[in-house]
């Protein structure tokens, strides 16, 4: 199992303020390039950066090839991961993608992770005239194109549903031959099926836990076999999984560095993807923090967790409905998230249901900086290490196992 | 492993696998058509799942079947809360992805109510 960070770039608004202080952007963009900069130094294999408009507190990262490329100076091991661009022409226009990718592509040596992705917020989609009934089929012909105009010389030209565009070299071409491995955003089992259909990587944002892993990673590696119909030109077999990351030297100590960063994550996230609470959003004026503090007092649903709850007792209060589910979940603190035995533990469960990469969410709510760089640097030292040793050892082998007989060409980094 | 041979009804199995036989021709678009028969079917075998609700939150129902992927073979306004499921198609042509992503749904949906 291969270990990852990931970034929303959350900056819930002061308590009672209408806006954040002038300083507060800058801080968590330098506050990331030094968290990532130091997970670098000590081996962690990923970073996977969002693309969000609008999305005011729960993510101020709309422009992560920006960051990206900022990354790209700082860091010289860790694989670069769009997690996701968004692809649907109406948020950017596919040869942009291309060109964006390819560039990042050369700037770090070839060490992009391309994620692609749609969206499901009405202040994004509402917001660049996205309609919604149509985003995955925008989706499906922009990242196909995408990969051909990395890969084709000159680009074709194309006409198609959702963009026309002549025939035109698009420059510069990546380093990775034939293109970047492909990954595509997952929080449903559903668009991880999908992504084995396509020979894609799927980013699991569902906060899957080791049982339902086990299943999934059985049957997304059966379809790669079986029934792959791949989307780019090479297949990138993969699946990543989000958790929630917070340590500590003792399990009180995470828990309360954990503070209320994952509940916030799960309010704020809930909010925007609510159409009932997301589509009526006062741009500018809405203070979601507040509310999530409101909402705590009221019913104390999702607040941080005092004490660890055994999987019994999580399970027993479970939505039905997997994006509830994710949300449920993604407010516990859990996984991750506690001492040195405790994180190694759970982490097993997944590596031994044969997990390929896991993302951690460390940047959430209103935890702070200082907090995160000593959990990255506890797991990179004390836990890094064995977990790298037994990916090379066993994780490779079984991996090589399951993709026997497939003879598309692979490019994966995992 | 779910495939359309688990499936226990002849006749949505073989809707399923005909409409997966479309889909790995790269006709999802006719996919879609097949899809949207089977889920019918589904509905024939198990009534129960026309009115099935779920409560994502404490206080809040959502109807099973509203997770459907509305891509644009789309539940007629309405009818899942007349608890008569009636599917409207406000498009014709289908992508790849829209078939895959209503398949993996009907599927899964169907072999673990044991359909």
């Amino acid at each position: 199992m291969k270990f990852g960070l990931f970034y929303e770039l959350q900056l819930p608004k002061p308590a009672g303020e209408a806006q954040w202080g002038p300083d507060d952007e800058r801080r968590i963009y330098h506050d990331m390039l030094e968290q990532v900069e130091l997970a670098d130094s000590l081996g962690f294999d990923y970073v996977f950066e969002v693309e969000h408009h609008f999305l005011e507190e729960y993510s101020h990262s709309s422009a992560p090839e920006m960051v990206m490329a900022a990354l790209s100076q700082r860091t010289k091991h860790m694989r670069l991961g769009h997690g996701i661009v968004l692809t649907p022409p109406g948020y950017n226009h596919p040869a942009r993608v291309a060109e964006r990718i390819s560039a990042l592509d050369i700037l770090s040596n070839g060490r992009v992770e391309f994620g692609s992705g749609e969206s499901a917020s009405e202040m994004e989609l509402g917001g660049f005239g996205v309609e919604r009934g149509l985003k995955k089929a925008m989706w499906e012909e922009c990242t196909r194109e995408i990969a051909n105009m990395m890969v084709q010389t000159p680009y074709q030209g194309f006409q198609g549903e959702f963009f026309d565009m002549p025939p035109r070299n698009v420059i510069p071409k990546p380093l990775q031959n034939p293109h970047p491995p492909l990954w595509v955003a997952a929080s449903r089992r559903e668009t991880t099926m999908l992504a084995a259909r396509f020979g894609m990587g799927s980013l699991g944002f569902g906060f899957e836990t080791p049982d339902e892993l086990a299943e999934r990673t059985n049957e997304y590696y059966r379809i790669v076999r079986d029934e792959c119909f791949p989307i780019g030109h090479a297949i990138n077999p993969g699946l990543a999984v989000l958790t929630t990351f917070m340590m500590g030297k003792t399990d009180e100590e995470a828990l309360a560095r954990s503070a209320n960063g994952p509940a916030f994550f799960s309010h704020s996230l809930g909010y925007y993807y609510n159409p009932a609470s997301g589509g009526r959003h006062q741009p500018g004026e809405k203070n979601i923090y507040d509310d999530f503090l409101a909402a705590n007092e009221r019913d104390n649903t999702m607040s941080a967790r005092t004490g660890f709850i055994g999987e019994d007792e999580i399970r027993k209060g479970e939505p039905k409905d997997e994006v509830q589910r994710a949300l449920y979940r993604a407010a516990r603190s859990g996984t991750a998230v506690g001492t040195v035995e405790r994180v190694r533990e759970t982490l097993k469960t997944y590596e031994d249901n044969h997990l390929d990469v896991m993302i951690f969410v460390a940047q959430c709510g209103d935890r702070k900086h200082e907090d995160i760089m000593e959990s990255i640097e506890l797991f990179g030292r004390e836990l890094l290490p064995e977990f790298k040793e037994r990916h090379e050892k066993d994780h490779t082998k079984w991996r090589a196992e399951q993709l026997a007989g497939v003879d598309f060409p692979v490019n994966s980094s995992i | 492993m779910a495939k359309p041979d688990q499936i226990q009804d002849a006749k949505l199995r073989e809707l399923v696998a005909d409409a997966h036989g479309l889909m790995r021709a790269n006709r999802p678009s006719e996919a879609m058509q097949g899809l949207v028969a089977a889920l019918y079917r589904l509905l024939e075998v198990q009534p129960e799942l026309g009115t099935e609700q779920l409560e994502p939150r404490p206080g809040w129902k959502m109807h099973f079947l509203s997770r459907w992927p509305q891509y644009g073979a789309n539940w007629k306004k309405g009818s899942l809360a007349a608890g008569k499921p009636e599917i409207e198609f406000v498009r014709e042509r289908f992508a790849l992805s829209e078939a895959i992503t209503c398949y993996e749904f009907l599927l899964e949906t169907a072999i673990k109510r044991g359909a």
